[in-house]
């Protein structure tokens, strides 16, 4: 007779206590956070938090100063090419040739990956971009070559994928549709590590995030569970009384909290009812003592 | 596959290369520029001075002092001393300056008496020139007189650098290292341009979150830097005649240019932050890298200072080569000091690009 056990699956990513400095000033700091297969892990925290310096060090730029870095299994910086082969990036500035068309700017890149079919127009048409294949990208406006950058990314059908603010300058049609392709990626298996500024972004699209601050990682949880940790839920009910405007807020953590909402909802001059929680923002600022934005 | 990629990066490089409008015309217009000024610069030397001569009495006598041998000199005879003047001051039939003898020159110098020959020359003469012409007149003299100079010196002179004296070279000859280093120093600048973009646009930082190694992209960035800069002096040699002489060698010293160049271009793309940047960095390399291909065209040593410079060899070997018809083994020493400075600055070009992506 044999035993059947679902082990958790090893970490595409898995980094433990890493360190960066930039001469005097460290930049990382015994940052540690793991991301398995077909999980979204954002990572949240102001500028100058260590995001970027995370991120080269993931991509194999910069060499931690201590600590480990595992992708897929494999050591990086030791085991760089292995795992470059199987990564995508998309940097926040759009590093992209401009004199050269988009088809240009894949195909160089997928013969620098060694994928000999990748489809350039399939990958394209998933960013929305099929039209504009054979123009150059000088000509492409910031959201087009954010997309572009997005396809880049995509172009060695990468097992980890890190996303440096992808959606950054897209409108918001746009947008939803990167969302929607970073969440098939995972869907697919890839793990991706994401940085945002976007609190909603962030929240819509992380399994789990994580916030760092002045190169502490502070904490990783799901976005649902850092809600219910912290700040409270309510439902904010509206009515009209009188002349006036009537405006209850009932926690839900309270006691009776459920006949207080049952007996507003029943009133007259019933208006509007909204749910409350706190914001991602609200919990960073909770834990960093100081915003997302600066 | 290492090679593949290399060979992917240099196609990209080449296509921006091409797609860049300034890179292409500033490449077609100097290559078209030095062609012509090349071959319209004199291909000979004309080592003969000329000399005026008046007094018609003696125009047969002094015609057989030239045929007898006055070497160096070519003589103009003038009916008088005023149409001497004239074509001296107006440089005319390529005079010098004029000799004009009395008209009883003859009668005095066979009697042994003293007899004024007047010096014609124009003003702003060098002194060299008039000393020669003194000379000329008592070689003159002696040749219409039959009677020895009171003084007959020996001289021996001390010639600084090569001895041009009965094998002068041409201003296309001197030009010719000048304008291939020209054609060098325009690819400098446009390989350090290429490497600017590449790293004020990060687009080194994708590249290098691929699996190509920093040796794959520096050694892209090499060759691709040391086959433009090649095939651009190569083709301008062929428009020159500069593989007239000895062509495996010219070839070589040109790829060792080449090679030196790429270095530099590594260096100023490192250090350009936009266009001016890099044009400026790239001048701080040009000016002094240019200063030896000036100095082949005045005769005489180069100072140390100008022998320390990168391309004074390059310059030399081009020189004694394409000028002097040297061989291999004579043109070793220059070859030797090209090959050190180009693979030092290849290296330190290297190096420092290197340090430029990694802090990026």
């Amino acid at each position: 007779m044999t035993t059947s056990s679902n082990p958790a699956p090893s970490p595409a990513i898995d980094v433990a206590g890493v360190r960066f400095s930039y001469s005097d000033t460290v930049a990382v700091d015994d940052v540690s956070f793991s991301v398995p297969p077909g999980e979204i892990l954002g990572f949240l925290g102001p500028n100058g938090a260590g995001k970027s310096t995370t991120i080269k060090m993931l991509t194999g730029q910069l060499k931690p100063g201590a600590g480990s870095i595992k992708i897929l299994g494999m050591d990086m910086p030791g085991q760089r090419e292995e795992i470059q082969a199987r990564l995508g990036v998309c940097f926040e500035e759009k590093n992209l040739y401009l004199s050269m068309t988009g088809r240009e700017n894949l195909v160089f890149f997928a013969k620098l990956f060694g994928v000999r079919d990748f489809g350039a127009e399939t990958l394209m048409e998933r960013v929305g971009l099929s039209a504009r294949l054979d123009d150059r990208v000088s000509e492409y406006s910031k959201g087009m070559r954010q997309r572009l950058m997005m396809a880049r990314a995509l172009i060695n059908t990468p097992d980890v994928l890190l996303l440096d603010e992808p959606t950054d300058g897209l409108d918001p049609v746009s947008a939803i549709g990167i969302r929607d392709l970073i969440r098939r990626e995972a869907d697919r298996g890839a793990a991706v590590l994401l940085t945002t500024h976007d609190m909603h972004e962030a929240d819509d699209l992380s399994d789990r995030v994580a916030f760092i601050n002045q190169g502490r990682i502070l904490t990783v949880d799901t976005p649902d569970n850092l809600k219910l940790a912290h700040g409270q839920r309510a439902v904010r009910i509206r009515s009209h009384q009188g002349d006036g405007v009537d405006e209850q807020v009932i926690p839900l953590d309270e006691t009776g909290a459920e006949d207080r909402i049952r007996e507003a909802m029943s009133a007259d001059g019933l208006m509007t009812i909204h749910t409350e929680e706190a914001t991602l923002e609200d919990i960073f600022v909770e834990y960093a003592g100081r915003g997302l934005s600066g | 596959m290492t090679g593949s990629r290399i060979a992917a990066i240099i196609r990209k490089d080449f296509r921006e290369f091409s797609r860049n409008r300034f890179f292409v015309f500033i490449t077609l217009l100097v290559l078209v520029a030095y062609v012509a000024v090349f071959w319209f610069l004199p291909d000979s030397v004309d080592e003969t001075v000329r000399i005026g001569v008046s007094n018609t009495i003696l125009s047969t006598d002094v015609g057989g002092v030239t045929e007898s041998g006055t070497a160096g000199f070519a003589l103009e005879i003038y009916a008088s001393e005023e149409e001497l003047a004239a074509a001296v001051e107006e440089g005319r039939d390529g005079i010098v300056a004029g000799i004009s003898f009395p008209p009883d020159f003859l009668e005095s110098a066979a009697a042994g008496e003293a007899s004024t020959v007047v010096l014609l020359v124009p003003a702003g003469l060098p002194a060299e020139i008039e000393l020669l012409l003194e000379g000329a007149v008592a070689e003159l003299a002696f040749g219409l007189a039959g009677v020895p100079p009171p003084v007959d010196p020996i001289t021996e002179a001390v010639v600084l650098g090569t001895d041009r004296a009965g094998n002068q070279v041409s201003l296309q000859q001197q030009m010719r290292p000048l304008i291939l280093i020209l054609v060098l120093m325009v690819e400098t600048f446009a390989l350090s341009s290429l490497i600017a973009i590449e790293v004020q646009q990060r687009t080194a930082v994708a590249i290098l979150a691929t699996p190509v190694r920093i040796v794959d992209f520096l050694a892209a960035k090499g060759i691709f830097g040391i086959g433009l800069a090649f095939s651009e002096v190569v083709l301008l040699g062929l428009l020159i005649g500069a593989f007239a002489v000895n062509a495996p060698a010219v070839l070589m010293i040109l790829l060792l240019g080449a090679v030196l160049v790429t270095g530099f271009g590594m260096i100023a793309g490192s250090y350009g932050r936009d266009f001016m940047g890099t044009l400026l960095v790239s001048m701080l390399f040009m000016i002094p890298l240019m200063i030896p291909a000036f100095g082949a065209l005045f005769p005489g040593s180069s100072p140390t200072w100008v022998m320390a410079l990168p391309t004074y060899g390059l310059v030399q070997a081009l020189i004694r080569v394409t000028a002097d018809g040297e061989t291999w083994s004579q043109i070793a020493p220059s070859l030797l000091l090209l090959a050190a400075w180009g693979v030092a600055t290849f290296v330190a070009g290297a190096f420092i690009l290197r340090h430029r992506v990694a802090t990026l």
